[in-house]
């Protein structure tokens, strides 16, 4: 039998070395067996490193080295004493009866979510390790009939843990620092599959572990359902959804801004790069010749109070293009477009005055403004910039003269230049 | 303009996320149920009225509990009870919601065959039609589909209020019986107490509840309108509960018919006191509520099943997809309407087994609902507050005590 034992190492199930008897080298009962310690991340199969037990009445930590054999029923220690220690968790560390056994997995082969009726053990490399769980009736069987019947209760539904990802959301202090590394072997439609199965936290999970690749999470978004992908757009900041709409095809994250709130909407849409901006606007319903599909929302915008100097300081710090803060927007205070001051003008103005001051009256228009408009209020105003408002006269993005020329320019000349070959 | 936009805003966002609250309360005035009120009506008149306040806050702070878990946690209670009390309880309450919503199944395709019987249509016919479109509901529909239809299964309840009226109640002494509570100690007066608590809170309705806002999908940020529809659906359930009483009160208690065996027994006897037309809109009032019930029933079983051992589950799902969830609900509509249309099946026996069950099952549940929802480690921010806390815990320790009672006054 024992020959055998390195080709075919013999499996416990966890279910029966829990509520066992604690043993002292000697074969004395020392108290009672109430949990496994096992760490989860960088072995493939986990190893146990310790266990929980109640001596007297009190519940200690016994380190794995101290722990001589593991078997259904006993764990006979190596050591006489045991420096009696409460358990800390250090990170990593679950405790196997209580985060692990009855709680949801994911199979990675099937790609399915599981239950875990039993847990499976073994030495493997001289130490004891989980090497899998059951899923089957009779691993839930075995639990419930009187242990003397329970050892000859066979396992049916065995699943190696190579193929088990466990959530760990729900164990404190271990959230967040267990990769989940099985998930990459995944298909986005798979995972979606997964994250639309699973309850929310642990869809959140699966999703957080798929985040450090952000071409894999935007795809896993495009594939979930409208109703999740609010779900999990709600729980996000504005900058992380537009992280997550950049990579993912522009009809799909148009469609997804759709869903956004609408106190949302425009300042994802505003966090987007502006390739994805443009596309997303389009598909939004906002024709791309209009003043709606060609402005951008990245501006420098300041109260009439404003120094000089406070109007440049902000344009020092603003991500705006060069040709959106050639002009600086002035708002009274309601926050609404009271004026507009070439940066020009602001660099050569007497620092005690106020950008009120100096401002002009801005000529302004509205989303569905047609392009050929835009050009001729530039031309007619010598614009580089113009403001677009919406219907209560807020700022909501500027139209740059760059963006116009693209449209208005002629065909021919664009070859002529070369700059908008087709 | 703001505002109104607002309030009109926040009405459809209630009106949408209308479901299982109130599928799951009236779920609850199915055949059993209606006997029961029936009984309560002709026996005692509008005497237990005031109890069905009681009842109603109960009702809404044990089922406000459950919806509450359901958005934070996206779990099914099964599948918690599994995941923090163990296995055995688990298994425990798995097999006796089986039993138990077995047996109640059963009643309501007997509650259909009754309804229908007093249109002269035989149980042969009626039952298996019945319940061949319940199945094909519940298991071809969509879940939207399907969660529609329960909600428009719930109109029917509308005939209690007009046979109320039709009855002509003393409107007068029914306000008073509301705000007067009157008790009386005899074994029967007691027994219909307690039967009624034990028939208006009902363990399938916290597991139905929970589980159909996790398959719906609605999360911590819709809590909100889930309350007010919990809370909503279950008034509504019980003031339909109430006007089940008056009808009855009003007219087999005036008139000296004091003994109702059945919910149909019931329609019968108003008909000479109240006219056909009223006879009539009892029997739509059953046959809406056993229809409704006799799909809700099969789900929660099929809900637990799955929750417990980690099948496949929901209505969304078609059969190859989740097969044990849709044999669960398949097999229990089957024995529901075998039994419904044998005849010489010992009903009221069955029932009578049913409660038995109910009345086991109902603290355990309770329990595990109220403990749940009140841990910061399952709940967090949305964890039972302490004032609510021990409100809910008097409310499960009263009920529960009704249904220990209950279990008593059966066997003695």
């Amino acid at each position: 039998m024992e020959a055998s034992a390195p080709t075919a190492p013999r499996v416990f199930h966890l279910a029966l070395v829990v509520g066992g008897d604690l043993l002292d080298p000697a074969g004395a009962k020392l108290g009672r067996v109430d949990d496994l310690i096992v760490r989860l991340g960088e072995d493939e199969y986990p190893p146990v490193t310790g266990l929980l037990a109640t001596l007297a009445g009190r519940q200690v930590f016994v380190p794995a080295d101290a722990i001589d054999e593991i078997d259904h029923g006993r764990v006979r220690l190596r050591v006489r004493r045991l420096d009696l220690q409460p358990f800390e968790r250090r990170p990593q560390e679950v405790l196997l009866k209580k985060d692990m056994l009855d709680r949801q997995l994911i199979n990675v082969d099937g790609a399915r979510l599981v239950r875990s009726n039993e847990i499976e053990l073994a030495r493997l490399d001289g130490w004891y390790r989980v090497v899998g769980v059951d899923i089957g009736v009779r691993g839930l069987l075995r639990r419930l009939v009187p242990r003397p019947f329970a050892r000859s209760v066979g396992t049916t539904g065995f699943l190696d843990w190579a193929s088990v990802e466990p959530f760990t959301g729900h164990v404190p202090t271990v959230r967040l620092r267990v990769p989940h590394p099985k998930l990459a072997r995944l298909h986005p439609a798979q995972l979606a599959d997964l994250v639309e199965a699973a309850s929310h936290d642990e869809g959140e999970e699966i999703l957080g572990a798929v985040g450090d690749d952000p071409e894999l999470e935007a795809d896993v978004f495009e594939e979930l359902e409208p109703r999740h992908q609010r779900e999990f757009v709600d729980d996000r900041t504005d900058a992380d959804v537009a992280e997550v709409l950049a990579r993912m095809e522009s009809d799909d994250a148009a469609d997804l801004v759709r869903e956004l709130p609408d106190e949302r909407r425009d300042e994802v849409v505003r966090l987007l790069p502006i390739v994805q901006r443009r596309r997303v606007r389009a598909l939004l319903g906002y024709d791309p010749a209009t003043a709606g599909g060609l402005m951008s929302p990245e501006f420098v915008c300041v109260f009439s109070q404003a120094t000089p100097e406070e109007a440049i300081n902000r344009v020092r710090t603003t991500q705006a293009s060069a040709e959106a803060v050639a002009w600086i927007f002035v708002m009274n205070a309601s926050q609404r477009l009271a004026g507009a001051v070439a940066l020009v003008d602001l660099l050569r103005a007497d620092a005690d005055l106020r950008v009120g001051d100096i401002a002009d009256v801005p000529q302004s228009i509205t989303t569905e403004a047609e392009v050929e408009e835009i050009a001729r209020l530039m031309m007619d105003f010598d614009l580089t910039v113009v403001p677009v408002v919406d219907g209560d006269n807020r700022l909501i993005g500027v139209v740059t003269v760059d963006d116009v020329l693209e449209l208005v320019l002629p065909r021919g000349w664009r070859r002529q230049f070369g700059l908008f070959g087709e | 303009m703001t505002r109104t936009i607002g309030r009109q805003a926040r009405l459809i966002a209630v009106v949408a996320v209308i479901g299982p609250g109130l599928i799951a309360a009236n779920a609850g005035n199915d055949a059993g149920g209606i006997a029961t009120y029936s009984s309560v009506g002709a026996r005692y008149g509008y005497a237990l009225l005031w109890m069905m306040v009681v009842i109603t806050v109960s009702l809404v702070v044990v089922q406000e509990m459950a919806a509450r878990m359901g958005a934070v946690t996206g779990k099914g209670l099964a599948e918690l009870i599994r995941e923090e009390y163990g296995v055995r309880w688990s298994m425990f309450a798995t097999a006796s919601v089986l039993i138990a919503n077995l047996g109640i199944c059963i009643s309501e395709f007997v509650g259909i065959g009754a309804a229908l019987g007093l249109a002269g249509i035989p149980v042969q016919i009626s039952v298996p039609i019945a319940a061949v479109a319940v199945w094909l509901l519940v298991v071809r529909g969509s879940y939207k589909t399907a969660e529609r239809v329960f909600v428009l299964m719930t109109i029917p309840f509308f005939a209690y209020p007009i046979a109320a009226i039709l009855a002509h109640p003393d409107w007068g002494s029914v306000g008073k019986s509301i705000v007067e509570p009157h008790f009386q100690f005899n074994s029967g007066y007691i027994f219909l107490f307690i039967a009624t608590a034990g028939t208006t809170i009902t363990p399938f309705m916290q597991i139905y509840v929970q589980s159909a806002v996790v398959e719906r999908g609605i999360g911590p940020e819709q809590l909100k309108a889930e309350r007010i529809e919990v809370t909503s659906g279950s008034i509504f359930a019980n003031l339909v509960a109430s006007f089940i009483i008056i009808a009855t009160g009003a007219t087999l208690f005036v008139h000296g018919h004091r003994m109702v065996n059945d919910a149909a027994d019931a329609a019968r006897a108003l008909e000479p006191v109240a006219g056909r037309f009223a006879e009539v809109l009892f029997g739509i009032g059953l046959l809406g509520a056993s229809l409704l019930a006799a799909a809700i029933l099969p789900i929660t079983a099929a809900y637990v099943i799955a929750e417990t051992f980690g099948f496949e589950k929901g209505i969304k799902h078609r059969p190859r997809e989740a097969p044990v969830f849709v044999a669960v609900i398949t097999v229990l509509i089957a024995i529901g309407t075998v039994v419904a249309i044998i005849p010489g099946v010992p009903v009221i026996e069955l029932l009578v087994a049913v409660q038995v069950v109910n009345g086991i099952l109902l603290p355990v549940t309770l329990f595990f609902v109220w403990r749940l929802s009140a841990s910061k480690e399952l709940m967090g921010e949305y964890a039972n507050g302490p004032v609510f806390n021990v409100l809910a815990g008097l409310t499960v320790f009263a009920t529960s005590s009704l249904s220990v009672l209950l279990l008593a006054v059966t066997f003695l």
